[in-house]
């Protein structure tokens, strides 16, 4: 579950203890200053912290905007007065609640697990329609999706007056039963970094990040985006629940409001000024913003007097009103927005810095990784594939065979074909008609992830890299899926992978950061390590000079023996196919013009028309 | 009319374009022809202001226009016919050629109109037909006629052949000698090398992004090592 | 039948405010694919505005044209003031930005004015009714569906018929393929905003006539319908916006008159969750828009 202990479990630990001791220094701090009137403020800073955190574990992760944790909050809120209020009151301020709640009452401790509960099974059936709406990074239907929720949530607060109490009464509950003291409050918040933190680093957190960072991609790495997706929303909606019951408690009381668009404001605005992919970005912002919206009340109720300055204020009456702290909110989401999106520190981690600088010793350079020797062969097997697109045939009995251990090529001139048949091949898109099988199973047009699961692994013709994760996390990501996933295959060593790449000295730079022909091998090795039985390479040499692309494919030929795979290769250049290839399939007008050897293809007259057009076979 | 300086144009870290340079003068039909992914694409996008090119310098009838906008240089006098012809599907025939004359008064645009209907008479026959129902020949014919609308001084193509069946492919190259016989002048990227070597005053090879060979069209057909840059070697 | 007809009736009155703001926030969606938050407070604004205007004497005749002005002006600056900023930008930007203009844009008024409602007197016709037969008609129902649509009308020729409406329709089937024909990629984008805030201005007239009063939270409701309206119909769609909101506005009015007591409180609830569900199982909207396939 967690790749390396110490730096995924020992160190994040730590620093969630270190970034809570912050936090509550800081709030400690800020209140023996000002003192007693600063307790309250204080209070509901932690709380926020909480339910920010809790919602940092599902956008951060995933990358889709929500506004319906704030809604699970209210739900979890709700369920929480419902049950805790006692029953003295709860027959006045409810005395017609459905289901028989008015004589039902718990502890508050049974009443947040029933909170818990509840926020759980709404966040189970949000999930699965989000999956279904197929949600991804920045998905705007995603986003509606999670919209209706909080506005659904907030119309039944506001209209189910037996339960909720309605708009103006809310529920309250009586002095001496609400909160007192911090512990629960301390306590949570620990327990809420913490979890986020191994959160991101365990096995599901990573596969979340890397379909945050390229969706597509991550599929093709044999990773369902919906599962880990739905696994953060789910731990994420814990989180906020808890912290939801616990604003409800500490204020005594809610009403809609109290979890409607202006907290959700409030929530978002913190989350995306320290950074959304970072849970120390979360506190920080939570610290920031709360800090912003206090001086921003001070001065709009107080003026300078409150830093003690006597100076004119009178040209300056127009933004000293209250309400200023809304107005800063509102500036800081829209300031951030326009210049700085990714917040004030993006996905920097306080964990991770003490583990690099502290944690790692030495890091020495890995062992070269031996080539496999033989395997039983696989073999892969495509024929008689249509696809057509309305009218259009762009595939018309396309077919290929190959075996691990051979390097296939698929040549064709540009338009004949060979991005569809690849799409086909990779799940992308499902064939009119036609088989293809990867070792005797049927997979014709099963799921992208699914094949990469069952062997064939694909490159990108123009690079999906997991952008803002570093190299060896890039190829970590798919040595978690192989060891789920590929069993029985040699697995490899993620360091020694990286370091076979040619990448041991860029290993923790960002995949975005390094030029085109490391891309092109982090790519490759990326693809290696999920231990394939096949490597399918898109053009893998478009955009490289030919030095560089017998470089290359002696790469390809090295990587794919360490682990076993059989290569096929797709691409325009004839000369280069022929040089690497045992043997190749020629594709044009959607058809197969020819299947055998490299000087079978080459000596081949229809290869030259389809290549140089039409007019060169007269 | 059109000088193409030491282009480079970057994808993230990818060069796709390394320091090209051509010209192209009045009244010539030049062709840029190489392999999938040599980098004729983003030579295009690059002088048309889709692409901004890292260093390197582009000159249109003498004036600096490296930096300027599609919209500022389709103004300026070079048109663009994309490639994958990217018609609007949803829009009639007519009003895909409207849009293409966007920049001119309502009566030269009725014209031009009239213009197009008789050079392109497949067009005419579909003319309130939405563009997304023509087939690939009739929909390159669209995108040209549509490019021509402008009255461009220059017509630049993208594999305009791209996708066409072969008889197709013999209509797209009547319209360019058809169009060179009119005396305008046009840059025409393709794949297509021997077809447009024979159309083309002049060409240029490009291959992974940089310019191997330069010549008049028969001259490079003449080049027998032709085939191994094309097919890669 | 009666009540059904009726229940059409009311439905397409109050369908057409929401097809009106749909359709504004899916002209903005078309050429810049930003979801408009924002939407609602051109009609915040204008009930200030309007607001202003009652209180120096002036009638809904002067109120209900300046109205539209204010809608397009206020529509005009926000896109200069932020969204310019972020043209290109990430959905999630987009998203988050028009968030959180929709939230400044109330807090100023909260700032400026008061959190309360304002109230301005509402004209006396509103609610007259007449009878054809056994229908009760409202005359506002029947101003609003006129009203609507004569803008619609007025729409479908803008975008038909003149350049600048074949500019926008390009720009949002393609935007770089329209700037390569010569469309100016500014100019598209503002006369999308203006166009926007034309029709929120026109549906912000009968919102306002309706409510009687603003408030600085007043956009939520108007935005909410729009954006689910839009969505119904399928995002990027002029056509399915339309459509939206009249099928929202039925919606809502049939089942308000359907659903028990008990939840009858509840419709705008019940609505929305119709509508996730409705995303879960067409997550494209009602209508696909039918592009034939790009060969």
């Amino acid at each position: 579950m967690f790749p390396n202990f110490r730096r995924d479990v020992s160190f994040p630990i730590v620093g969630a203890v270190i970034l809570f001791a912050v936090l509550v220094a800081a709030g400690l701090t800020y209140q023996a200053i000002i003192g007693g009137s600063a307790e309250r403020l204080v209070t509901a800073m932690l709380i926020d912290a909480i339910i920010v955190v809790g919602i940092q574990i599902y956008i951060g992760n995933t990358g889709i905007l929500s506004f319906g944790h704030v809604g699970i909050g209210a739900i979890a809120g709700y369920a929480f007065a419902v049950f805790a209020i006692v029953p003295e009151r709860k027959a006045r301020v409810l005395p017609d609640a459905p289901f028989g709640l008015t004589d039902i009452s718990f502890s508050p401790t049974v009443a947040v697990i029933i909170a818990i509960a509840l926020a759980l099974a709404v966040a189970v059936i949000a999930g699965l329609g989000l999956a279904r709406s197929g949600a991804e990074s920045g998905a705007v239907s995603a986003t509606v999706i999670t919209l209706a929720l909080l506005f659904v949530t907030h119309e039944v607060a506001t209209n189910w007056n037996k339960l909720t109490g309605g708009e103006r009464a809310g529920l309250s509950f009586s002095i001496g039963t609400t909160l007192q003291g911090r512990v629960a409050i301390y306590v949570t918040l620990l327990l809420a970094i913490v979890v986020a933190r191994l959160y991101a680093q365990s096995r599901s957190g990573r596969l979340a990040v890397a379909a945050r960072e390229d969706n597509l991609a991550a599929r093709a790495m044999g990773i369902n985006p919906l599962v880990q997706q739905m696994a953060a929303l789910l731990i994420s909606a814990v989180i906020v629940a808890i912290g939801a019951s616990l604003r409800v408690y500490e204020l005594g009381t809610i009403v809609p409001n109290l979890f409607f668009f202006d907290y959700t404001m409030l929530t978002l605005v913190m989350l995306i000024v320290g950074g959304r992919n970072s849970v120390s970005g979360a506190v920080l912002g939570v610290v920031v913003i709360t800090l912003g919206r206090e001086l921003s009340r001070r001065l709009g109720t107080q003026g300078f007097e409150f830093f003690g300055i006597g100076l004119d204020e009178a040209p300056l009456d127009w933004v000293f009103r209250e309400g200023l702290p809304r107005v800063f909110l509102g500036l800081a989401m829209v300031g951030f927005m326009i210049k700085r999106p990714i917040g004030l520190i993006n996905d920097w981690e306080l964990d991770e810095w003490l583990y690099n600088k502290f944690g790692r010793g030495s890091d020495p350079l890995p062992k070269a990784l031996p080539e496999v020797g033989e395997m039983t062969p696989v073999k892969l097997r495509a024929s008689d594939i249509d696809v057509k697109f309305g009218g259009f045939q762009a595939l018309d009995g396309a077919g290929i065979e190959a075996e691990s251990g051979q390097i296939v090529g698929v040549i064709g001139p540009n338009g004949a074909g060979k991005t569809t048949f690849v799409n086909v091949i990779t799940g992308m898109v499902p064939p009119t008609s036609g088989t293809f099988s990867i070792d005797g199973k049927d997979v014709t047009a099963v799921p992208t992830f699914k094949l990469a699961r069952a062997g064939l692994v694909r490159t990108f013709q123009n690079l999906r890299l997991f952008g803002g994760l570093t190299v060896r996390e890039n190829v970590e990501v798919s040595a978690l899926v192989a060891a789920e996933h590929r069993q029985g295959r040699v697995l490899p060593d993620v360091d020694a992978m990286v370091a076979e790449a040619g990448l041991w000295e860029h290993r923790d730079r960002r995949a975005s950061e390094l030029d085109y022909g490391n891309s092109r091998r982090l790519e490759l090795a990326r693809a290696a390590a999920l231990a394939p039985s096949f490597l399918l390479l898109d053009e893998p040499t478009s955009g490289m000079s030919d030095t560089e692309s017998v470089t290359m494919i002696e790469q390809v030929r090295h990587m794919a023996a360490t682990v076993g795979a059989g290569v096929i290769v797709i691409d325009h250049d004839l000369a280069f196919i022929t040089g690497i290839s045992d043997t190749i399939t020629v594709l044009d007008q959607g058809a197969v013009v020819m299947s055998g050897t490299p000087d079978e293809v080459q000596a081949d007259p229809r290869v030259q028309a389809a290549y140089l057009g039409s007019a060169a076979i007269t | 009319m059109l000088e193409v300086s030491g282009l480079t144009t970057k994808y993230g870290a990818i060069s796709a374009l390394r320091d090209a340079s051509l010209s192209v003068g009045a009244g010539e039909v030049v062709g840029l022809i190489g392999p999938n992914g040599a980098g004729k694409t983003t030579l295009l996008g690059s002088i048309a202001g889709l692409l901004e090119p890292s260093s390197g310098k582009v000159t249109f009838e003498g004036v600096d226009v490296t930096k300027a906008s599609p919209e500022a240089l389709l103004r300026s006098g070079m048109a663009l016919v994309p490639e994958h012809r990217r018609i609007f599907v949803d829009m009639t025939v007519e009003e895909n050629l409207k849009i293409g004359g966007i920049t001119r008064s309502g009566a030269e645009r009725s014209e031009s109109l009239k213009e197009m209907a008789e050079l392109f008479p497949v067009l005419r026959d579909k003319w309130d037909t939405a563009a997304g129902f023509l087939s690939g020949g009739e929909a390159q014919q669209l995108a040209i006629a549509r490019a021509l609308m402008s009255k461009p001084k220059l017509l630049m193509m993208d594999e305009p052949s791209l996708g066409l069946a072969p008889i197709l492919v013999d209509l797209v190259f009547d319209l360019i000698d058809q169009l060179r016989a009119d005396g305008r002048t046009i840059l025409v990227v393709e794949q297509n090398a021997t077809r447009m070597l024979q159309a083309a005053d002049r060409a240029y090879v490009l291959r992974s992004g940089e310019f191997v060979a330069e010549g008049t069209g028969t001259e490079l057909l003449e080049r027998s090592d032709l085939f191994d840059t094309f097919v890669g070697g | 039948m009666t009540e059904l007809l009726q229940n059409l009736i009311d439905g397409l009155g109050r369908g057409s405010i929401y097809a009106l703001l749909a359709l504004g926030i899916a002209v903005i969606f078309g050429v810049m694919h930003l979801l408009n938050f924002a939407h609602g407070e051109l009609i915040t604004i204008s009930g200030y505005a309007a607001y202003a205007m009652f209180q120096a004497d002036f009638s809904w005749y002067v109120v209900a044209p300046a109205i539209v002005l204010v809608s397009i002006a206020a529509s005009l600056v926000i896109e200069w003031v932020a969204f310019s900023r972020v043209r290109g930008a990430s959905d999630f930007t987009l998203l988050l930005t028009s968030f959180g203009i929709h939230f400044l844009v109330s807090s100023v008024f909260i700032l400026y004015v008061s959190a309360s409602k304002k109230q301005f007197p509402r004209p006396g016709w509103v609610t007259n009714t007449f009878a054809v037969g056994d229908l009760s008609i409202e005359v506002f129902d029947a101003v609003v569906i006129g009203v609507t649509l004569v803008t619609l009308l007025a729409t479908v020729a803008l975008l038909q018929r003149t350049m600048f409406g074949l500019a926008l329709r390009g720009a949002a089937e393609d935007f770089d393929t329209a700037r390569l024909m010569g469309v100016k990629s500014n100019s598209v984008i503002r006369g999308a905003f203006a166009l926007s805030g034309f029709l929120a201005g026109i549906a912000g007239i009968f919102w306002l006539m309706r409510a009687g009063n603003t408030a600085p939270s007043a956009g939520i409701s108007p935005m909410l319908s729009g954006v689910i309206a839009a969505l119904i119909g399928g995002m990027g769609s002029m056509r399915g916006a339309v459509l939206g909101g009249f099928v929202l506005g039925l919606a809502e009015v049939m089942l308000r008159s359907r659903l028990p007591d008990g939840i009858a409180p509840l419709t705008d609830g019940v609505v929305f969750l119709m509508i996730a569900l409705l995303f879960i199982f067409r997550p494209q909207g009602l209508i696909t828009v039918a592009r034939a396939e790009r060969v």
